[in-house]
């Protein structure tokens, strides 16, 4: 029904199980595949190129936090379930900037999506506030704290990084950031 | 603090499961007797638990971020985006249900034209062939090729390389005579025959427009004719007049007789009548004449798919031709609008009375 895209669409059971496996390459196929339909649908419903690149990163982290919650079933084509699951975010974008989301052109099937984004409202609350608390940290907190904890580097690895003079200066200082981190993080 | 930091890492390695488990247990005792220990450890839970989610999302974010480098997405948004004309707005947000009403439509029409053309076939082929033999029809020129027939009966000595035959007939006394242009088209030599012989004759005009031509006798053995019983006619005639011909499309003279069907020739053609009177190849340049006998033109083609429609150059075409022929060259020429000898006679009388006029024209081509 809508343009076809020219990128090899994987198959959906491809993609779950890709994502279960933490597979680059399935994620680098799905985000092909569906990127168009979304893009079709925001820039036909007031928005621009790059809010459909937002809210389509947040419809696969909707749909990765779901696969991986484990209580995913195909009940339809993930097709449809991302379709849905962006408009639905795009759609609540538009009434927060109060813009009129009325006679939206859509372009495939819909599905009812409610639980999901509300658990996804969840998480990305919690993403926003450990966002704002990294964001307050500071340096090198905050280069620190991401490297133990992202990055997953040894504390070895950030001790030479930064250049403390043993491991137990840099758990110190490691310590006292977290501390501060969390401060800010439960507080907000 | 040394304390604190010892703690920490220990409550941050029994949450990731890296204890041992004689520690595990010992850390579970302890916890389960401290509460301020205890909240720490959920405390640390909650945070790690965050910040593994935020983790996680910021590396799919970032490897979200290298596969959308690779689309082209300006290309891409050229093509999605709201088109400026309502019409391809509506075939792209409806192009399903357009593609279905279309299809409808379709098989609405093929359905009804299949049911309207069983119903009326015969009806549309005819008006087709009609169509058709509009388009198609040609004006079939009456010349007569008398090769093969010729080759067989070798009477005459000139009939080896005889290519065409027609008709014509004499407009003077003196040996004119006129016949069809395309008769004598590209001859080499000329002879034209009646009942008294076979005469040589040359081409002395030639009017390819209105397919009129104009023969000498030049043969010396010719003796000139009595006065032409027939005369032309001044005005046209009218549909139904009854008109007839004399001419060879065998070797014996004969007569066709039919009347003016159509005051204009083939698609309108202003020059020519259209009569009904059958004719063959070899009545080219044959006269025709109403029943008063006045020439009222010169036979020179008929449709090919038409049964009965043949025609004729008017007779005003004729007197047109005879004005360019100096006129003190001509002896007892034809007249007209004056009154034929032929009026009032019976048809066999008028054909036996003007017969010798009316010539046989043979060509040949010597290549």
């Amino acid at each position: 029904m809508s343009i076809k895209f020219s990128s090899q669409i994987p198959t959906d059971r491809e993609v779950v199980l890709g994502i279960l496996n933490n597979s680059v390459e399935a994620l680098n196929k799905l985000y092909l595949a569906y990127f168009p339909m979304v893009l079709q649908f925001v820039l036909n419903n007031s928005g621009d190129e790059d809010d459909a690149k937002d809210v389509y990163q947040e419809a696969i982290i909707v749909l990765y936090n779901k696969v991986r919650s484990g209580n995913f079933e195909l009940s339809s084509k993930l097709k449809t379930y991302i379709y849905s699951v962006g408009r639905r975010i795009w759609l609540k974008k538009l009434t927060q900037q109060s813009k009129k989301a009325n006679n939206i052109a859509d372009f495939e099937d819909v599905l009812a999506v409610d639980d999901e984004l509300e658990m996804h409202e969840e998480k990305d609350m919690q993403f926003d506030k450990m966002k704002v608390a990294l964001d307050n940290l500071g340096e090198p907190c905050k280069t620190i704290i991401q490297d133990f904890y992202i990055h997953n580097h040894s504390m070895q690895e950030i001790c030479e990084k930064f250049g403390y003079t043993n491991t137990d200066n840099a758990k110190t200082q490691k310590y006292k950031c977290l501390q501060r981190l969390k401060k800010l993080f439960f507080q907000s | 603090m040394r304390n604190e930091i010892e703690l920490e890492a220990i409550i941050e390695d029994y949450l990731k499961g890296k204890l041992t488990a004689e520690e595990r247990i010992a850390f579970e005792q302890l916890r389960s007797n401290d509460p301020v220990i205890d909240h720490k450890v959920v405390a640390h839970k909650v945070f790690l638990d965050s910040m593994a989610q935020y983790a996680h999302v910021v590396k799919l974010k970032e490897q979200m971020d290298a596969v959308h480098s690779q689309i082209d997405v300006a290309a891409l948004a050229e093509n999605l985006r709201p088109h400026p004309s309502k019409w391809v707005k509506l075939w792209r947000n409806n192009r399903s249900a357009v593609a279905i009403a279309a299809s409808f439509i379709l098989l609405a029409m093929v359905s009804l034209y299949s049911i309207q053309s069983n119903n009326k076939q015969a009806g549309t082929f005819e008006a087709m062939s009609k169509d058709m033999a509009k388009i198609r029809s040609t004006q079939n020129t009456l010349i007569r090729d008398i090769k093969t027939r010729e080759a067989n009966n070798s009477s005459n000595n000139n009939s080896n390389n005889a290519r065409f035959g027609g008709t014509g007939f004499a407009i003077s006394g003196n040996g004119y005579i006129v016949t069809n242009y395309h008769v004598v088209r590209g001859a080499d030599s000329v002879y034209v025959q009646n009942s008294n012989g076979s005469y040589k004759a040359k081409s002395f005009y030639s009017d390819p427009v209105n397919d009129i031509a104009i023969l000498k006798i030049s043969d010396k053995r010719f003796e000139s004719l009595p006065a032409l019983p027939y005369t032309m006619k001044r005005g046209s005639s009218g549909i139904g007049e009854s008109v007839f011909t004399l001419g060879f499309p065998k070797d014996d003279i004969v007569l066709g007789d039919g009347y003016v069907s159509s005051r204009n020739g083939i698609n309108g053609d202003t020059l020519a009548y259209q009569v009904a009177i059958p004719v063959n190849p070899g009545n080219s340049g044959g006269p025709l004449l109403d029943n008063s006998g006045n020439v009222v033109g010169i036979i020179n083609g008929k449709e090919n798919k038409t049964d009965g429609a043949t025609f004729a150059v008017k007779s005003k075409y004729i007197m047109e031709a005879l004005n360019a022929i100096p006129q003190d060259s001509l002896s007892r020429k034809v007249s007209y609008g004056k009154k034929s000898s032929l009026r009032g006679l019976k048809r066999n009388k008028q054909v036996q009375k003007m017969q010798d006029y009316v010539f046989m024209i043979k060509v040949y081509n010597n290549n």
